[in-house]
């Protein structure tokens, strides 16, 4: 080959090899990126008086006067968008307009037997409002305007009658009124269609907004606020504004998404207008405001975390480590002593690296499976313990697997150690034991912490030795080591694939995840300083 | 019939295992409980009835949430280990056959749904949809939801090779939602607008026909307590929480239909 | 000599005789009779930190024991060659069935797929970090390869579902998202880390002599890294691989969130965007739902022992590789 050709070849090779790190570095980048961009959200955000009004009644957090004055605010803004749906409603509903002609009717009916008239009169008079009431309820039904129209004016004839006035049965031609008014532009044949759809605009407003103001309180405490975001906000706004339709292509072919305003939807109405009033006045509606929600870490969450924070989860966590750790230590250090010290290259000690090695080699599911088995179902019912997943179950199991973990790596800093240490101590008289204890372990010390740190990261995240061991999805706060507890592992998976209030709320599922991940990060990171730390300090000798 | 809130002063604790179908009810009620009762602590798992059932046999939960009854094999097991099953039905679902809103099929006979999932049909075309493959989703196999299917659709016979098993409704509902060519059946309660329910043999799924059976594929959903309740104790409050309005409003805000009117 | 120093010893006390040091014999280390407490101190704390190490002995000998005692009674019962040979896994059927061959094929699948994802690009980025860039910017890079690694399993996982399945799903119009391509990228994604650190030791580990001996010859480093340094690092190159395909087998959270879980072998074979299911899925997602005791459950365990057994060979021949490669490292 020619030379030129190899040099060529040469330099194309480092340019590879260089994309290949590149590689790395962006997949790192596409994969953090977005986690932490949307789990960002859950705790920097641009928060409503909704969700002022859900931290005061739920953590009791915040001034109770100042969200109560912006809640006032926000109603007067509100309070136009509600009546005239009311208003137009009063137009549509057959079924209550007809409701109350018949209660009008009944009333009128009572009222006439307190009163002192003649029995013949009485009849007279009830005759005539139930022909009344016939009439006005054939205009509610019927979808012809002419019609309609007839009927109302015989109704509204009565208008100045005096036998009528100043009682219940004016009510009657109130209604006829109100009818004629709300109908006024409105196609009768629609009628059908517009009562569903503003059925569908209500019930976004109440996931906009909250329970109607004069509605009865929900049972549940998700539906009680109205949306306590402003991008969440924003997402219904959007359904509110658009019709969703899906309309045939063609033979074969799926169907497509068509959206059309709202407003065209109910072109010529009263309430046309309505929805660019909302458009316009969301803001004053629901008064947003940049919000950050460093509470998340603490709070607990309500089921679903549908709102609330991770509390908990950090909380199982850190004790599952925390407990994983207190196991492990002791018995990695001391092995790894052994190790380095008395250990000579004899049959026992290749059994134990080699057991060693296996451990290290085992998956995290099959410690599952030995946590199960042996901790769970044998070794707790020998101390009397009920034989169920628990705080320490879970952590004994998350300490076998990151013994080996703990047992490489205080050896490696135990190694270390430089000789000169060790042969300084002995020369000046100390025992072995002694000069161990207190000579190479402190120099090991901040190696040995390393280690620690990067055995708690492993474990922070590791979720198939805990998924049967004693993790849970939703439950209460632990009480003892022998309760299940929830964690950031297990609950991030939960929130990924297994409830369907997880969907609604994509910053709560996101913001588990990036929890867990900046945990891990962070003792990553502290154990990389630490490492160079030491590093230097060794080095310079 | 109103129900007494009282306080309990000590910390009494409940544990509810089972279906994810009755989940998202047991939730509610459990939160709604939590809140009356402070002090009580109730815990809900959601994985599966079968789940539900080994639980209320190895008498490891109070209730056990199931929507279906019980095999006659679990109910041996559990007359084995001195458990009296005892079933209260608290609401009524539909298993409805969910599709993409995009699908332009609308109604299917339950021996296409059949074919679907034996793998007979392979694409939509085949029964004047899109033309685009059936993706088959299916509960797991411990699943109540599944056990419904599999007895009433399936006419218990095996289903392809090629079918995606997903462990919970929200998990069949959410691939139904991102795939356009998915196929799945979920309990009513999990049917809103990211998905559309079909009509099968001519029946949409809806409350009055579930209530009235005309909706081949419906289904009480059940708690399962050993023995009767003691009357007054909080697991008898739990299951008679369905007969008041409170519990009935909760259970028809999460989709399914009560079994009486209040 | 000794024996005069000695009596003297005994017969006076040590106190009143001066003793030149130059005849007096004291032995430094005193013997066992001497000093009992002495003895059974070192003796009886050396018995105790061996027993100390010997837990993890005991701990792979107690994961043995149990995972086996779990299994047996369906091995037992259920044929093996038909748990390994047969491909319908219905195990809640009124006539159970455990064919485990379909997971096996997933599993192996997802693995090999990932290790060809990542072999390459591991390989050649070990080779840019120890041949091609300098220290300092090697040790910029090093904390990204350890940043990559410390991500747990399960946030891989939720990336998998959440982020990729949606966007692979609307570029490439694949019908699932959730399938074994998804699975397999992502596991390479956690591959590599090992991948690369162990190659990168291996490589390093060559002197520097045998580089410039090429070099001497008028190599290019291209063709010194693949003719020289490649082949004499082979060995640790290619445990780095096994201990990579190891991760990938063992991987669970991934796989049971991202591939779809379908007990199938995909038709076509090559057909990456079908959905398939794993060894370790199987395990992880039924486990929860199964009664302790039922036929379902010891399978279950069953499938844990050959998961065991797979990646205890796989850990073996990682294991003589990496000697070789020391011996190999060792000669130069």
């Amino acid at each position: 080959m020619k030379a030129g050709l190899r040099i060529t070849l040469d330099k194309i090779f480092t340019v590879v090899a260089g994309a290949s790190v590149v590689c790395l570095c962006l997949v790192l980048v596409g994969v953090l990126g977005p986690m932490l961009w949307r789990g960002g959200s859950a705790v920097v955000f641009k928060g409503t008086v909704e969700f002022r009004r859900m931290q005061l009644t739920l953590f009791s957090r915040g001034n109770e006067d100042k969200i109560a004055a912006e809640v006032k605010q926000a109603e007067i803004a509100r309070a136009k968008v509600y009546s005239e749906i009311e208003k137009f409603k009063a137009g549509i509903d057959a079924q209550t307009l007809t409701e109350k002609a018949r209660q009008i009717y009944r009333q009128f009916g009572n009222d006439l037997r307190q009163v002192n008239t003649s029995a013949g009169e009485v009849t007279e008079l009830r005759s005539v409002t139930r022909q009344i009431r016939d009439r006005l309820e054939s205009a509610f039904a019927s979808s012809n305007a002419a019609e309609v129209n007839e009927s109302l004016a015989y109704v509204l004839s009565f208008k100045n009658d005096s036998r009528f006035k100043n009682t219940s049965a004016a009510g009657l031609i109130e209604l006829a009124e109100q009818y004629r008014n709300a109908i006024h532009g409105v196609n009768l044949a629609e009628r059908q269609r517009y009562y569903q759809e503003i059925r569908q605009v209500e019930d976004i407003l109440v996931e906009l907004l909250g329970p109607a103001p004069g509605a009865q309180t929900p049972a549940l405490m998700m539906n009680r606020f109205g949306a306590t975001r402003w991008d969440l906000a924003q997402k219904l706004l959007g359904r509110l504004l658009w019709y969703e339709e899906w309309t045939k292509q063609g033979p074969e072919q799926p169907m497509v998404r068509r959206l059309t305003p709202r407003s065209q939807r109910f072109a010529g109405t009263e309430i046309e207008g309505l929805f660019t009033y909302i458009q316009q006045n969301l803001p004053e509606m629901l008064k947003p405001k940049t919000t950050i929600y460093w509470q998340y870490f603490i709070d607990d969450s309500t089921p679903g975390h549908y709102f609330g924070g991770v509390g908990p989860e950090i909380l199982g966590t850190l004790l599952l480590t925390l407990l994983a750790m207190l196991f492990v230590v002791p018995f990695g250090v001391i092995s790894a002593a052994y190790l380095v010290e008395c250990a000579s290259d004899n049959l026992a000690i290749r059994l134990i690296r080699m057991s060693i090695n296996t451990l290290a080699g085992v998956p995290s599911i099959v410690f599952g499976l030995f946590g199960l088995a042996f901790f769970v179902l044998f070794f707790l019912p020998i101390f009397g313990a009920p034989s169920k997943g628990c705080i320490l179950a879970a952590s004994m199991t998350l300490a076998v697997l990151t013994l080996p973990v703990m047992i490489r790596s205080s050896e490696e800093a135990i190694r270390a150690v430089p000789h000169a240490y060790k042969e300084a101590s002995l020369a000046l008289g100390a025992s072995r034991f002694r000069t161990f204890v207190k000579v190479t372990l402190p120099a090991a010390l901040p190696g040995i912490l390393t280690g620690v740190i990067l055995s708690l990261s492993r474990v922070a995240g590791e979720t198939a030795p805990v998924l049967f061991t004693g993790a849970v999805a939703l439950g209460p706060v632990p009480k003892s080591i022998f309760d299940p507890t929830r964690t950031l592992s297990y609950g991030s998976y939960d929130m990924a694939v297994g409830d369907k209030l997880a969907a609604m709320v994509p910053h709560n599922q996101f913001g588990m995840v990036v929890t867990l991940v900046l945990l891990i990060l962070c003792l990553n990171t502290a154990a990389i300083v630490l490492r160079s730390k030491v590093f230097k300090k060794l080095a310079g000798h | 019939m109103m129900l007494a809130v009282t306080s309990v002063v000590r910390a009494e604790k409940l544990q509810i295992d089972g279906s994810t179908t009755v989940g998202p009810i047991a939730d509610a009620f459990a939160e709604y409980f939590m809140r009356t009762n402070p002090g009580l602590e109730i815990t809900v798992k959601k994985t599966g009835s079968g789940d539900g059932a080994a639980a209320l046999i190895d008498s490891r939960c109070d209730i056990a949430t199931m929507s279906r009854f019980m095999k006659d094999k679990e109910f041996k097991s559990a007359v084995d280990h001195n458990v009296l099953p005892v079933a209260h039905a608290i609401a009524m679902d539909g298993v409805c056959i969910i599709v993409h809103p995009s699908n332009t099929v609308t109604a299917m006979t339950s021996a296409q749904v059949r074919d679907i999932y034996k793998g007979k049909i392979k694409n939509w075309k085949e029964i004047s949809g899109p033309d685009a493959e059936i993706v088959i989703v299916s509960r797991d196999t411990s699943s109540g939801t599944y056990e419904t299917f599999h007895e009433k659709v399936m006419n218990k016979e095996e289903m392809a090779k090629n079918v995606e098993y997903v462990n919970s409704n929200p998990q069949a509902h959410a691939r139904v939602k991102t795939t356009a060519g998915a196929i799945s059946y979920v309990g009513i309660g999990f049917v809103d607008a990211d998905v559309k329910a079909l009509k099968i043999d001519g029946i949409q799924p809806t409350k009055e026909t579930i209530v009235n059976g005309t909706y081949p594929v419906a289904r009480p959903l059940f708690l399962f307590t050993n023995g009767y309740p003691k009357l007054g104790s909080m697991v008898y409050k739990f299951c008679t929480f369905y007969l008041t309005e409170k519990g009935q409003e909760i259970i028809e805000a999460k989709g399914f239909v009560p079994v009486t009117k209040y | 000599m000794l024996e005069s120093s000695t009596i003297k010893a005994k017969q006076g006390t040590l106190k009143d005789t001066l003793v030149p040091a130059a005849d007096s014999y004291r032995p430094l280390v005193l013997t066992p009779t001497e000093d009992i407490k002495g003895f059974l101190t070192l003796h009886l704390g050396r018995s105790l930190l061996f027993a100390i190490t010997c837990t993890s002995v005991l701990a792979v000998f107690l994961i043995f024991l149990f995972v086996i005692r779990e299994a047996l009674p369906f091995l037992a019962k259920f044929s093996i060659s038909e748990f390994l040979t047969s491909t319908e896994w219905y195990p809640e059927a009124t006539n159970p069935k455990f064919g485990t061959f379909a997971i096996l094929a997933g599993s192996g699948y997802v693995t090999i797929v990932s290790i060809i994802f990542a072999v390459p690009v591991g390989i050649l980025a070990a080779v840019f970090l120890s041949d091609i860039v300098s220290m300092k910017i090697r040790n910029i890079i090093k904390p990204i390869i350890e940043i990559l690694a410390a991500i747990p399993s399960v946030a891989y996982g939720f990336f998998a579902v959440m982020v990729f399945a949606p966007w692979m799903q609307q570029k490439f119009g694949f019908s699932t998202g959730t399938n074994a391509l998804n699975a397999s990228l992502v596991l390479g994604v956690m591959a590599l880390p090992t991948i690369i650190s162990v190659s990168e030791d291996s490589i390093s580990a060559i002197g520097r002599e045998l580089r410039e001996a090429s070099y001497s010859c008028g190599a290019t480093r291209m063709e010194t890294i693949f003719k020289v340094v490649i082949p004499a690092a082979h060995s640790g190159i290619i445990a780095a691989i096994v201990l990579g395909m190891m991760r990938a087998i063992g991987e669970t959270m991934v796989v049971w969130m991202a591939s779809g879980n379908a007990a199938q072998i995909p038709h076509p074979w090559w057909d990456l965007s079908q959905s398939v299911r794993t060894l370790t899925a199987t395990i992880a997602g039924d486990m929860g739902e199964t009664e302790k005791g039922s036929p379902h459950y010891r399978a279950l365990f069953a499938a844990g022992l050959l998961l065991l057994v797979i990646t205890l060979c796989l850990n073996l021949i990682s294991e003589y590789f990496l000697i070789r490669a020391k011996r190999a490292g060792g000669k130069h």
